[in-house]
């Protein structure tokens, strides 16, 4: 019997298809129901839109539309039943199961543009790779840029508006909005305050500039905890105006840092390193030199890289930029007296830089005081370097108008009562304040207070309205990178996480509710090309950045004759405290980021937590050791955090690091370390004397992954002296590869072409860590948490050793990236009893996880311990954010297997396809590994290793060439690149 | 005192049958059932933690021991050349004494027989426990499987777990074959029908003809000389396991030797353990004597001297040879983080020993047991030491880590002794664990020739049997 409506029958029909199915079964259910005519002719009665031709939406918007589709049926497949779901009728061409699609956007940084490609499949982000086309990262990144995937899927990050930390719906909180846009609109602004973080976006600009105009009485504030206010500010003293600093490495062959780590990590450190990387390199060819000198209280990865270090105490730092310019003749003040050390270090830097004008940079910390980096400034435009090493122009970062208004100001008018409305955007000053404003005390003045974060977090707890902010990744947008060139920033992910875009909640808050992100960026793209605007934004989208649209390089000579004045008072009695962003989770940012907090921290290898720097001397006097709880004590307040006792360390300073400390805003972050913001103040941000230190009864347990840092007269880093490097760069020396192979008792295979093999540089590498979260994030490496790394269980697969050579007070510091040897001899091979780690014809040395067993006899035969073993079900348990995050390219590891470093053999793979279907060789640099796409000074090179002429055979031809651990015959695939010692600038005499 | 090892009773034939009751009775009518059951429920109580900790070690996996990258094999390991070595000295016992016509074994080689079956269980148990996934260990066998792949034979663990699954069926078969007289006494002397039918079918039908003695006495001699190389080649097979590895401290042309012996070692420090527990337990002091201790603890001081030759040879082959890694490895075995061990090893293993020169420590079961105690514990502390010593400093220091065994670990290592104990008391519990005929045939043979048997010509021992 048939019903009355032939629709109902043919739900009947859909719903006996797929009766009793789930899960798997389910899936093959519908895939073969699309394909019944039955259900064809059901979607049309059902859905008429949906079965005729998309021809009349745009193409983008339907790829969304499915993308979207199908990626949420994929996370909701992990869980929830599917009967919502829509399959596709008919595939749309442009999207190939399996085949990535790139788009080009940005992460930000600071307020900075990271520019990237994200790699999506059907609808997800899986990876970003640097935009090698931009020329401010030419592909590469760092390692926070890697780790803005996992931000953008965190499963903590906020989800719905809050009201009174309630969830509540949107229409709420956009009633609450626009009756107060209609309450200011009447009294011009007067009580209204927004308040953000640093920012470049040009729709920013324009919006707040519509603002501004509509409440001419309301007030815009930047909260920056670690900004680049105070060089624009130095710019200001010697130029008269302000004005953004872009150096150059490049083309510097001398660089004097006065405590700047110009490539520590940062929003410029993939910028700075990539143009030292370009010097340097020249200089390995005998082409310049490219030589670091360094005075700094604490280690930073400049540091590390600099041939010439002295540790100075941080006030020592205006002392020596006085006595360079002193000793360059630029002062007419007397060189103030320095200690034998100090003056051998600055004449010979001075030397230096005099002999390269033009061709050499002086850089001042940005935490010192303007006047101090002003002197910088004014030696190097003294040098002739405006303009070549270091080019100033309109800086990239958006200024309030009204220059008085700064942070501090905004809190006094808080507390004065002055502010009746606050609107905090992207923004946390409740964590990350100065402590001795009492931020959290001057809001309770404020009547209204709305905050729009990517987390429900301390700000948002202050507040009665919270909104959640869409990640950078999700959205419209656009920023400027660090040389000013902007990008507009598209979604990489066909859906959203529930929050919406800075511009949209802006415009929220001018009234306008129905504000469209795309919508708003494209206004102000339009207003900049008129009539040009739909060639320019389609190519500046593909492009991932708008050509020539960075703030002009500006000409301009100091506006002072002679060296500007600095104060150099003596700190009195006490320790001096540096505080320093972390190196991975930055101003406490990524708290949240696993893949970050798990990241060991270059220089000290701790992960989940921050220490407190002591040098070895101060330890001994206070008989402390590293894990032992310090209190730190600076005038008016204290804290306790963990002491590490650090090789290279001022002997009186004590370096303390921001971001941690937080409470359960998520799962992450949640008990990891000490908050250092807790004793920073308005006057002394990040360096105060007159601090104390003593030693608490509690012991804390580190989770540090490397333990033993000294070289032990184990030749693992090599170096030559400079001489010898420059020998071969002229081709007049070279090896043959394998050549120090001794005989073995194995056959020998014989390799053709192509056969993959891996050369690092130590002499390129600054131990950034970009690789090693490319790593996590290209492979799904899981993380293990804080107790698992104590343990000695975590993933990497790429690890950056560091060792120290000489004395603890002042060491040598060397990074060495270790992944897999891939040997030809591989002694894991011989081990495994069942065949699970094999070598393939093309040279690599293959894990075959559903082979293995765990009997784990591979590690423990191999020399370089790169293999890492799944001690739990590591990967079972994610929820579905994570799982939606992965690569699918690589197999998810089950508990009880072994993994490690596949030479990212999915790129070989897939490279190899596509050379077979092109019908042509596989082009040398075609595969890169993830490593080597993400270092910002190129110091991983892969290749064809059977090839001569690839770049990485040529590289194992240097006299420079060595493998690791010659002497155990394992015949490894990557190689090492020995580190070229800098020669003394004046032939040796330095000495002693 | 004369160098008589028989037993010496009134002349008579109601002797033997003294014996056969003596041994046999045992289970029969069990004498000592109040501490039985103590021993027994200890020993329940610690197969039922074992059960536990391989419960969990199954549901969880083996991320709850203290292993980690670089010390990836810990106690388990060590704990399984531990009971293999153990295991060993049953072998060496009761095989090769018997090809070497060593008539006082007999006394103790029943017991010493199942205790290499239980220990050489205990052994093989822990590479399958400490797998990542245990449920696939079938894998390292060669069976035609239908992803067509082999087991990799270049690989260690291969021939070892060929050579512990020939091992365990030797012994089986070995133990098995050595009880069947004895089982056949057992029936005869069962007063229920259930223990009759129960010795009967183990007994295999045996009557005692001449034959059967003829047929019996050439498998049985056959099975000893298949075992007996076996302890050598199954021992030095688990020492590759090590030795074929490339790194410092493992890799050495010594270790098969060094661990043989090693294994002959604690094998007969647990050996005179049992004995002088039994012996004491079940009054035998006249089947297990004063002789047989003080021969037990010449064994075990030379295999003693012996081992404590492969540590010097280890140090002086080290100094050598002058690999740098070789050296700092040794050097670190002295004075590193796990020095205890060393050290724990050689104190144990070698400075008690030395009481064993003397012929009072020799024959007193209380200073034997403890010496005994010493040496497994030391020899404990050996494996414990190569294995995490190898492992946890190796070649770059960046990836070194200390190891800290975690509670799991312990808890199964103390399982394990509740599966080598839970069957050990049973067996001593239901079949005879001293071979009475041998016994009875020592004696024969003592009365026969009244000379000490031990110095007896292998001649004329074996025409005495032909």
């Amino acid at each position: 019997m048939r019903s009355g409506s032939p629709h109902a029958d043919d739900a009947d029909w859909v719903r006996r298809r797929l009766g009793g199915r789930s899960g798997r079964a389910f899936w093959r259910g519908l895939e073969e129901l699309s394909e019944a005519p039955e259900f064809k002719r059901l979607l049309a009665a059902e859905f008429p839109s949906l079965a005729q031709s998309p021809a009349d939406f745009a193409r983008r918007d339907i790829l969304k539309c499915l993308g979207a589709s199908l990626a949420l049926a994929g996370l909701a497949g992990c869980s929830e039943d599917l009967s919502h779901s829509v399959p596709y009728v008919e595939a749309p061409e442009t999207i190939i199961p399996g085949r990535p699609k790139y788009y080009a956007t940005a992460a930000l940084m600071g307020g900075y543009a990271q520019p990237v490609l994200g790699e999506t499949h059907v609808g997800r982000p899986t990876k970003l790779e640097g935009n090698p086309d931009h020329p401010a990262c030419l592909g590469a990144t760092d390692a926070f840029t890697q780790a803005a995937l996992l931000g953008l899927y965190d499963p903590d990050r906020s989800r719905s508006p809050r009201y009174m930390g309630r969830p509540t719906a949107w229409s709420g909180l956009d009633a609450m909005l626009v009756s107060q846009a209609t309450r200011l609109d009447a009294t011009a602004g007067q009580g209204f305050c927004l308040l953000t973080g640093a920012t470049s976006s040009p729709t920013m600009g324009r919006q707040l500039n519509l603002l501004m105009r509509r409440w001419p009485q309301a007030r815009w504030y930047i909260h920056e905890p670690v900004s680049e206010e105070s060089r624009i500010e130095a710019a200001r003293l010697v130029f008269g105006r302000r004005l953004e600093q872009r150096l150059h490495l490049d083309r510097a062959e001398v660089v004097v840092c006065l405590d700047d780590d110009v490539m520590g990590p940062g929003p410029k450190q993939t910028y700075h390193a990539r143009g030292w990387t370009k010097r340097r390199q020249s200089a390995q060819r005998g082409e310049g030199s490219c030589a670091i000198w360094m005075a700094e209280p604490t280690p930073s990865l400049t540091g590390v890289m600099a041939g010439r270090r002295i540790i100075a105490r941080p006030d020592r730092i205006s002392t020596l930029a006085a006595a360079l310019a002193a000793r360059l003749g630029m002062s007419s003040e007397p060189a103030p007296p320095l200690g034998e050390e100090e003056r051998r270090w600055i004449e010979s830097a001075a030397a230096a830089l005099d002999a390269h004008r033009g061709q050499c940079l002086v850089a001042v910390g940005s935490q010192h005081a303007p006047a101090v980096q002003a002197l910088g400034l004014f030696i190097n435009a003294k040098l002739g370097n405006i303009g070549a090493t270091l080019v100033l122009a309109e800086p990239s970062l958006l200024q309030p108008p009204d220059e008085a208004a700064t942070f501090q100001d905004l809190v006094q008018r808080m507390k004065a009562g002055e502010v009746s409305s606050l609107t905090i955007l992207d923004c946390n000053p409740a964590y990350t304040a100065p402590a001795d404003l009492d931020f959290t005390g001057a809001a309770e003045r404020v009547e209204m207070r709305f905050h729009s974060g990517l987390y429900f977090d301390e700000t948002a707890a202050l507040c009665q309205w919270h909104a959640p902010l869409q990640h950078d990744l999700e959205t419209w947008s656009d920023a400027r990178a660090v040389n000013g060139l902007a990008t507009i920033l598209q979604p990489l992910i066909g859906f959203s996480f529930g929050g919406r875009s800075r511009h949209v909640m802006l415009q929220n808050c001018l009234g306008d509710v129905f504000a469209e992100a795309r919508a708003v960026v494209v206004e102000t793209w339009r207003e900049f090309w008129n009539d040009a605007f739909d060639e320019h934004w389609n190519s500046a989208l593909v492009a991932g950045f708008v050509p020539d649209s960075a703030p002009a390089e500006i000409a301009v000579q100091p506006i002072v004759d002679t060296a500007p004045a600095v104060a150099r008072a003596a700190r009195g009695e006490g320790l001096t405290v540096v505080v320093k962003p972390d190196p991975t989770i930055w101003d406490g940012r990524f708290a949240n980021l696993a893949w970050l907090q798990e990241l060991p921290k270059p220089l000290t290898k701790v992960t989940w937590d921050n220490v407190i720097l002591v040098s070895p001397a101060l330890a001994e006097e206070l008989h402390i050791e590293t894990g032992n709880e310090v209190r730190l004590e600076v005038p008016g307040r204290s804290v306790a955090g963990p002491a590490w006792v650090m090789p290279g360390q001022e002997p009186r300073t004590v370096t303390v690091f921001l971001g941690y400390g937080r409470g359960p805003i998520g799962r992450v972050m949640e008990g990891a370390g000490y908050d250092a913001y807790r004793i920073r103040t308005v006057a002394d941000p990040w360096q105060s004397g007159g601090a104390g230190l003593t030693r608490t009864s509690k012991v804390w347990q580190l989770a540090s992954t490397q333990l033993h840092f000294a070289l032990e007269g184990r030749d693992m880093v090599r170096f030559v002296p400079a001489g010898d490097a420059r020998v071969d760069g002229r081709h007049s020396k070279k090896r043959k590869v394998g050549e120090t192979r001794k005989e073995t008792i194995y056959p020998v295979q014989h390799y053709e072409s192509p056969s993959w093999g891996l050369s690092i540089d130590t002499d390129l590498c600054i131990g950034c860590n970009a690789c090693v979260v490319a790593c996590v994030a290209e492979n799904n490496i899981p993380m293990v948490g804080k107790e698992q790394v104590a343990m000695g269980r975590e993933m990497f697969w790429l690890r950056v050793d560091r060792y120290y050579q000489g004395p603890p007070e002042n060491p040598k510091t060397v990074f060495q990236p270790v992944p897999c040897m891939h040997c030809e001899k591989a002694p894991c091979e011989m081990g495994c009893p069942v065949n699970a780690t094999t070598h393939s014809p093309d040279g690599l040395n293959q894990q075959v996880y559903n082979r293995c067993i765990g009997t784990r006899t591979c590690s423990s035969y191999c020399p370089y311990k790169v293999r890492r073993f799944n001690w739990f079900d590591l990967t079972g348990s994610d929820p579905p954010e994570i799982q939606a995050l992965r690569n699918p390219d690589v197999t998810v590891r089950d508990r009880g297997v072994m993994e490690k470093c596949t030479y990212c053999v999915q790129r070989i793979r897939s490279a190899e396809i596509q050379a077979k279907i092109d019908g042509r060789p596989i082009r040398d640099g075609e595969i890169q590994t993830a490593c080597q796409q993400a270092c910002p000074t190129s110091a991983i090179v892969f290749g064809d290793v059977m090839d001569p002429e690839t770049v990485v055979s040529r590289r194992k031809t240097s006299s420079r060439d060595y493998s690791l651990l010659e002497e155990v015959n394992t015949w490894p695939r990557t190689t090492y690149l020995a580190r070229i010692e800098d020669e003394p600038p004046d032939g040796g005499s330095e000495k002693g | 005192m004369t160098q008589d090892v028989s037993i010496r009773t009134a002349s008579s034939h109601s002797r033997y049958a003294e014996i056969t009751q003596e041994v046999v009775g045992i289970p029969l009518n069990y004498p000592r059932w109040r501490n039985w059951w103590i021993a027994f429920g200890i020993a329940l109580a610690l197969l039922l933690l074992f059960f536990i900790s391989a419960g969990v070690l199954f549901w969880r996996g083996v991320g709850i021991w203290g292993l980690n990258i670089p010390v990836n094999w810990g106690i388990a390991i060590s704990n399984y050349v531990w009971w293999l070595g153990i295991g060993h000295a049953g072998t060496l016992i009761s095989a090769m004494l018997l090809l070497l016509n060593q008539p006082w074994r007999n006394a103790l080689n029943r017991f010493a027989e199942a205790m290499t079956l239980f220990a050489v269980t205990c052994a093989g148990l822990y590479p399958i426990l400490h797998l990542g996934r245990p449920w696939r260990f079938y894998w390292m066998a060669p069976y035609p499987s239908t992803m067509n792949i082999w087991p990799q034979f270049r690989s260690p663990l291969t021939w070892d777990f060929f050579a512990v699954l020939t091992y365990l069926t030797v012994s089986v078969l070995f133990w098995y074959i050595g009880t069947v007289p004895d089982l056949a006494a057992s029936r005869d002397r069962a007063k229920t029908r259930f223990w009759q039918v129960f010795y009967g079918l183990l007994a295999l039908g045996w009557r005692g003809s001449a034959i059967h003695w003829a047929r019996w006495r050439q498998v049985y001699r056959l099975t000893a000389a298949i075992a007996v190389p076996l302890v050598v080649s199954v021992h030095s097979e688990i020492s590759l396991l090590f030795a074929a590895g490339p790194l410092p401290g493992w890799n050495s042309t010594v270790f098969p030797p060094y661990f043989v012996l090693g294994a002959a070692f604690s094998g007969f420090a647990v050996v005179s353990m049992i004995a002088i527990v039994l012996r004491h337990a079940f009054h035998l002091q006249n089947l297990v004597t004063v002789q047989h201790l003080d021969l037990l603890a010449k064994l075990l001081l030379a295999t003693g001297l012996m081992t404590a030759y492969g540590y010097v040879i280890e140090i002086y082959a080290t100094y050598y040879g002058g690999e740098r890694y070789e050296l700092e490895t040794l050097w670190d075995r002295f004075t590193g983080a796990y020095a205890f061990s060393y050290w724990g090893a050689i104190v144990c293993n070698f400075l008690p020993l030395q009481l064993l020169w003397l012929r009072g420590a020799r024959t007193s079961p209380l200073l034997l047991f403890l010496i005994s105690l010493s040496v497994a514990v030391g020899m404990w502390f050996e494996r414990y030491m190569l294995i995490v010593t190898g492992l946890y400093k190796d070649y770059l220091p960046s990836s070194w880590g200390l190891y800290d065994v975690s509670v799991w670990e312990w808890t199964l290592y103390a399982g394990t002794m509740g599966v080598f104990f839970v069957p050990f008391l049973l067996l001593v519990r239901f079949l005879p664990m001293i071979s009475a005929f041998e016994i009875k045939e020592t004696f024969y043979e003592s009365q026969t020739k009244d000379r000490p048997s031990v110095v007896r010509p292998d001649a004329e021992r074996t025409s005495g049997h032909a």
